[in-house]
């Protein structure tokens, strides 16, 4: 009689796929349907076992309450399930992972196969399991790996520590995604930082989605399965299909974007270009920018829309990516240096020619024999996805890879007249069910400059319109180089004392958190306040009333506190732990509500 | 890690497939071979199966038997049960659907409970709760026949199909009573004795208890060799009075609440009628859904005047028997078994404490007797063949600890240690057996095995005390189990000797305490719902709602009637808004419970328009405030905590406790509070203070 043994690394302990559908009859063997099993050294008999009992349970229980089961406990495991077709999947955690976290996760794994691979289904029909098994020790790894405990509890996004980082920074990576988004066929990006996030224009679901690809091509620079590299550096720009469900791809474009002088619909356009000249925005751009929004200035022609051969073939300077203040010149003026330095290895006119109209398709002509080669190297990407997914697509992808394919293999002579507005897919209109709801293919974009990665999520036919590759490549590559320099320098430092109370702030809507906690393994006077939060958040996600908690055990106090937008836990060290826990106002435990607020204050924590 | 709170669920996918809302509630014992042992539902969950079941059948027979297709339907989990437990050492404890639905699964021993909920309104913390109370409550019917699974499973399922029948329909009726008081009477939501306060009357009444009718009963030849040990006076959940004889030991919170569930349900009070007046519910009480229920199995009297249904309420049950009659005995039970008379006691099985130990489930009589509708008055008495429960029980632990020691690989003399050493056990087991043979009581069977054991055992050059015994001894324990039912369960004793107080002497008692409190009773049954209110704490504390602070050392409660009825406004309100802060505490309980399970004794929360607070704290005999310790930090499907089922409070947290206060009696106290949230902290902790330190002092005269 063996136990499960949940296993030290990580918090999943076991995780399967299980394919009903290949197990039908009495004589099938239930190996038949693992499709993957982790831990993948795991003995196949207890697989079976594990596979068999859990499926064959979950389905009883189903049929007797006509839904899906959702949770899964046993003694020493609890197990998120879920259960779409006659796929059964089951993701096994220790009993001191929340429940709701567990779910979590598993959702998020399923989620990030679906967004790289697409449909469960599909991708067992046209890929060998081996394969897609690599795929889900790769998610499953990546989800599991590295954060501490409270990042687990929280599911929340790795972002760069912004204490240590000068706002103006953050700033700036926040222009150069705004720029980029200014081709109308980037539909929004992110700027991550060796696997942790700067800036981002998507929501965190889809930030961390984003990021597995990220820290998958940081990990092994040269990639092989598919992907393709079509970079004029060689190498630092790569890219991906995705799958984004309908209710994403609304979401996404469902954001404000300033997308005005791109946007061809409107009439005037055409007549009332902005000023703005570039896809880049310096530093010092800003003020002028946030003063005078699409101020009808003197309209450039669009004979000036074009591209120049120079910066747009001559290899990508190298100096830009050795930045040129390297040695210990890092200050503001270095920076805005190499911000007008990329400002000229950009584009010199209006960089939203991308966009389409009719001075633009001209541009292309003009561009199209110089850029052939790369035309085609875009559409090879296009094609081996093709391949991969042949005879298989819904209609609705055909139409869309047809569309993309012909936009690279005519690679802008004749051009799309419109720009690739996503097709008006039909659709019952609720948001929800990404399952339910086709997907669509996307690519996500990679230029990657050393440890810093600006990830877009662009149409298809992005990578074979030479124009906008070129337009969001070099608009950004110094600004990126840039941002890459002044990070690289950021020294974590010492994280300061850290003072005599724990804290851990959690923001709902960005999904990031912030916390005095090493985090490192084996931090024992940490349990307690993480336990007490794990308690805390579970009860906050099942209790949408309660605002604020204070709950005491014999050796910890922590207060706890949620709005809409934030949940805030604290422990103060060496409060008084003799007490007789008969109610007494002079107690320290309830003096937390009000110590949190001020020491939180210098944490940019406002809880008042 | 808080599983309890999975119901609500995770993410917003979770609700898309809910198509057809079937919302339904059961409860399910089942053997490791799914067969079922027992099975509670809801009209709903039996509408459920009878529907998927009809469909999958072919016409022909009609539908198949309800407990055949719920039979067939958990077929696979249960099978899947034993095999996760005989391969992975692991169980499931709970199955949560997207559509909310709960399964919570608990074995005890060979027997699998099962208990769902799909209407949202019990969590998994319930679910588990209502598997405990269930077998804690045939612990009190079957005693320690529930130690050995097989004679258990023949109990649970008896051959005769009206037997099983009716004993079915009389644990369902407890069941259903039992979570009619949980979702609606404070001392059972916190499972603790709630007292009627007026001290001066409570007084009076043990004392005549005391002086008067005990003494009587226990002086009165008629008693046929039963002495009454305890005696006690309900208005409906409440108790007015309580005395234990003084050779009686305490009787504990857990059975003395279990009790009240098995008066409850034989007289059960009208809720819905509640606030009638007391005539009101003179004419109503006694056509109660349960106005007809079945001791079974328990002495299987007939006669011919019983044949007809016995009609409970207004009038006393007595005049429908012939005390005569009523003496003759016939204990085949292959017969068809008649209703049966209501003089006849319950069997109950309750812990007992003396100073050689503790002894559970011992056998006692249980005379309900019905005083007037919402008023009943408890006599517990102690059985002539007492000692040889403690002698089987004994017996039992022996064996078990034998047992326990050799699968251990303890061999020899190492497994033999006692207290008492095995040969103690020999000689008396020998005494014990030779003592039954004259009597009617079948020991062959126990002479066989045990003669068998013995050869095994003790034979010089045979195997001795090593792993082959083990077998042995559970053969010894099923042997002793099938003679502990056959003395308490089975009324097999000669048949012209009465094995109860007889009904007249039933009857004097109940007229006793009838002319006792006869001018009272109007009062008792309004003071019961009115015992203490809000409105006398208004002034003193502004701002406070709601409270209830529990003695967990004695396992008494204390908090103002919480009325929901419309047709009452109480200082809450009527109807809506009673319900709503009804809610509220409801739900504060269950909250505070999860964060104790994981070590928490101190718990605000600011939750809506509401503040809450709880505390545990622990007090010595003078009143001392203890410091605040350690508490035990419990698994996620640990028993619940609470006093019915399982006692939390001595049984895990005082023992904890206790062990940095070695000879110090701790008393354990907790305090629930709800307060205005706009009224500031600091004087919502002064209320609290004064409460915890105010409201036991008038009463500190123990309830015990």
């Amino acid at each position: 009689m063996a136990e499960l043994q949940p296993s030290d690394s990580g918090r999943c302990t076991y995780f399967f796929l299980y394919d009903g559908s290949k197990v039908k009859g009495e004589g099938d063997p239930t190996r038949e349907g693992i499709c993957y099993f982790y831990p993948e050294e795991t003995p196949l008999d207890r697989q079976e076992l594990l596979c068999g009992q859990l499926a064959g349970v979950g389905r009883c229980v189903s049929e007797l309450s006509l839904s899906p089961v959702r949770v899964l406990q046993l003694r020493r495991n609890k197990f998120a399930i879920r259960m779409k077709d006659d796929f059964f999947w089951a993701l096994g955690c220790s009993m001191d992972v929340p429940i709701v976290s567990v779910c979590e996760l598993l959702d998020q794994l399923i989620d990030l196969f679906t967004f790289y691979n697409g449909s469960i289904r599909q991708s067992y029909q046209l890929n060998s399991q081996e394969a897609l098994a690599a795929r889900w020790a790769q998610y499953l790894s990546h989800l599991q790996s590295g954060s501490s405990e409270l990042h687990h509890i929280f599911s929340c996004l790795r972002t760069i520590d912004s204490t240590n980082v000068d706002p103006l920074l953050l700033l700036k990576a926040a222009l150069i995604l705004q720029a980029c988004q200014r081709c109308p066929l980037v539909l929004a990006g992110c700027i991550l930082f060796r696997g942790r996030v700067v800036s981002t224009q998507m929501f965190p679901e889809l930030t961390m989605k984003v990021m597995v690809h990220e820290s998958e091509t940081y990990t092994k620079a040269p990639r092989s399965n598919g992907q393709s590299s079509s970079s004029p550096s060689g190498g630092a720009v790569s890219s991906t299909t995705v799958f984004l469900t309908l209710s994403e791809l609304q979401y996404l474009q469902s954001a404000p974007v300033d997308k005005d002088f791109s946007s061809h619909s409107t009439p005037h356009k055409d007549t009332v270009p902005p000023r703005k000249t570039r896809l880049s925005r310096t530093l010092s751009d800003m003020a002028s920018t946030e003063s005078e929004p699409s101020d009808p200035g003197s309209p450039p022609s669009p004979q000036k829309v074009s591209f120049s051969p120079d910066s747009t073939f001559s290899p990508v300077p190298s100096q830009s990516l050795e930045p040129p203040f390297s040695n210990g010149k890092h200050s503001h003026e270095a920076e805005e240096e190499a911000l007008e330095e990329s400002y000229y290895h950009s584009f010199h006119s209006n960089g939203g020619g991308g966009g389409g109209g009719g001075g633009d398709t001209s541009v292309f002509e003009e561009d199209s024999p110089l850029n052939g080669g790369r035309g085609d190297a875009a559409c090879g990407t296009v094609f081996d996805f093709r391949e991969s997914r042949s005879g298989n697509e819904e209609s609705r992808d055909d139409e869309v890879q047809e569309e993309a394919c012909r936009g690279g293999g005519v690679c802008g002579s004749t051009g799309d007249p419109l720009p690739p507005s996503p097709p008006p897919l039909p659709r019952s209109g609720a948001l929800g069910d990404p399952e339910e709801s086709p997907l669509v293919p996307m690519t996500l974009y990679m230029h990657r400059v050393k440890g810093l990665v600006l990830a877009l999520l662009v149409e298809l036919h992005f990578l074979s319109d030479t124009a906008a590759t070129e337009e969001v490549y070099h608009s950004s590559l110094a600004s990126l180089n840039g941002l890459e320099a002044h990070l690289r320098t950021i020294s974590p430092g010492p994280p300061g004392p850290p003072g005599p109370y724990f804290f851990s702030h959690f923001d709902c809507i960005q999904s990031t958190l912030t916390t005095n906690l090493s985090g490192g393994p084996g931090g024992a006077p940490e349990r307690p306040f993480v336990r007490a939060t794990s308690l805390l958040h579970s009860h906050f996600c099942n209790t949408e009333t309660l605002q604020e908690a204070i709950i005491r055990s014999a050796g910890a106090a922590v207060y706890g506190t949620r709005s809409v937008a934030q949940e805030t836990f604290f422990q103060q060290h060496g409060a008084s732990l003799r007490n007789s826990g008969i109610p007494n106002h002079q107690d320290s435990a309830f003096s937390l509500p009000s110590k949190a607020r001020h020491r939180l204050l210098k944490h940019g924590v406002n809880l008042l | 890690m808080w599983s309890g709170w999975s119901k609500t669920g995770t993410t917003v996918k979770q609700d898309r497939s809910c198509v057809s809302v079937v919302q339904m509630k059961c409860l399910l014992i089942a053997s490791e071979s799914a067969e079922v042992l027992f099975h509670w539902t809801d009209p709903e969950f039996q509408q459920n199966i009878q529907e998927q079941y009809g469909a999958s059948q072919e016409e022909g027979q009609g539908l198949p038997a309800f407990e055949d297709s719920i039979s067939t339907l958990f077929a696979p989990i249960i099978i899947s049960c034993s095999t996760m437990v005989d391969r992975l050492g692991d169980n499931y404890t709970s199955f949560t659907t997207e559509n909310n639905h709960i399964y919570v699964l608990h074995q005890f021993d060979e027997c699998l409970y099962i208990a769902v909920n799909g209407d949202g309104e019990e969590g998994e913390d319930d679910l588990r709760r209502k598997i405990y109370v269930m077998k804690k409550m045939i612990e009190v019917m079957f005693g320690m026949v529930t130690l050995s699974s097989n004679l258990l499973r023949k109990e649970l399922r008896p051959q005769d199909t009206d037997q099983r029948a009716r004993l079915w329909k009389h644990l369902q009726s407890l069941l259903e009573t039992y979570s009619h008081l949980r979702e609606n009477d404070q001392s059972f939501l916190v499972e603790a004795v709630e007292r009627l306060i007026h001290p001066t009357l409570c007084e009076q009444c043990i004392e005549f208890l005391e002086r008067r009718l005990v003494q009587q009963l226990n002086s009165s030849v008629e008693r046929a060799g039963e002495e009454v040990l305890h005696a006690f006076i309900l208005v409906h959940t409440k108790l007015l009075a309580f005395y234990s004889s003084r050779n009686a030991s305490t009787l504990p919170t857990s059975d003395l609440l279990a009790l009240i569930i098995m008066a409850q349900n034989m007289y059960p009070s009208n809720v819905d009628l509640e606030d009638s007046g007391p005539e009101d519910v003179e004419s109503t009480s006694g056509s109660g859904p349960e106005s007809f229920y079945t001791p079974e199995p328990s002495p299987t009297d007939r006669d011919s005047s019983s044949s007809d249904k016995p009609v409970r309420g207004s009038t006393p049950v007595f005049e429908f028997v012939d005390p005569d009659i009523q003496m003759a005995e016939d204990s085949l039970r292959t017969l068809e078994v008649p209703p049966p008379d209501p003089s006849t006691p319950r069997r109950v099985f309750l812990e007992v404490s003396l100073k050689e130990g503790l002894y559970p489930m011992m056998p006692h009589s249980m005379y309900c007797l019905p005083l007037w509708p919402g008023i009943t008055l408890v006599l517990l008495t102690k059985i002539p063949t007492t000692a040889v429960a403690m002698s089987v029980y004994t017996f039992l632990e022996a064996f078990a600890n034998l047992e326990k020691r050799l699968s251990q690989g303890q061999e020899g003399s190492a497994a033999t240690r006692g207290p008492p050493t095995i040969h103690d056990i020999r000689s008396k087991l020998d005494k014990f057996i030779k003592a039954l043979g004259p009597s009617e009581i079948q020991s062959a069977q126990l002479q066989n095995v045990w003669t068998e054991f013995k050869n095994r055992a003790f034979t010089r050059g045979g195997p001795g005390f090593n792993k082959h015994l083990i077998p042995w001894c559970k053969h010894m324990k099923t042997q002793l189990c099938g003679i502990y039912r056959q003395c308490f369960l089975i009324d097999s004793g000669p048949a012209d000797i009465p094995r109860r107080l007889s009904p007249s002497l039933q009857e004097r008692a109940q007229t006793m305490v009838q002319e006792k409190l006869m001018d009272w009773k109007d009062f008792l049954l309004v003071k019961s719902k009115r015992n203490i209110t809000m409105v006398s704490y208004l002034e003193d504390f502004p701002g406070l709602i709601h409270f209830i602070c529990v003695d967990r050392s004695t396992g008494q409660m204390i908090a103002p009637s919480l009325n929901i009825t419309e047709r009452t406004t109480s200082e809450l309100g009527k109807g809506p808004v009673a319900r709503f802060i009804k809610s509220k505490v409801w739900n504060l309980v269950s909250t505070t419970r999860r964060y104790l399970q994981k070590g928490y004794s101190t718990v605000t929360l600011r939750d809506g328009d509401f503040y809450f607070c709880y505390f545990l704290w622990f007090e010595n005999e003078t009143g001392y405030k203890l410091e605040a310790g350690d508490i035990p930090i419990l698994p996620d499907d640990s028993a619940p905590i609470g006093m019915l089922a399982w006692d939390y409070y001595s049984r895990k947290l005082l023992r904890y406790y206790s062990k940095n206060h070695q000879g110090e009696v701790v008393k354990c106290y907790e305090l629930l509070t709800v307060h205005l949230g706009v009224i500031p902290t600091e004087i919502i902790l002064q209320h609290c203070r004064q409460l915890a330190s105010k409201l036991w002092e008038p009463s500190r005269n123990p309830l015990l």
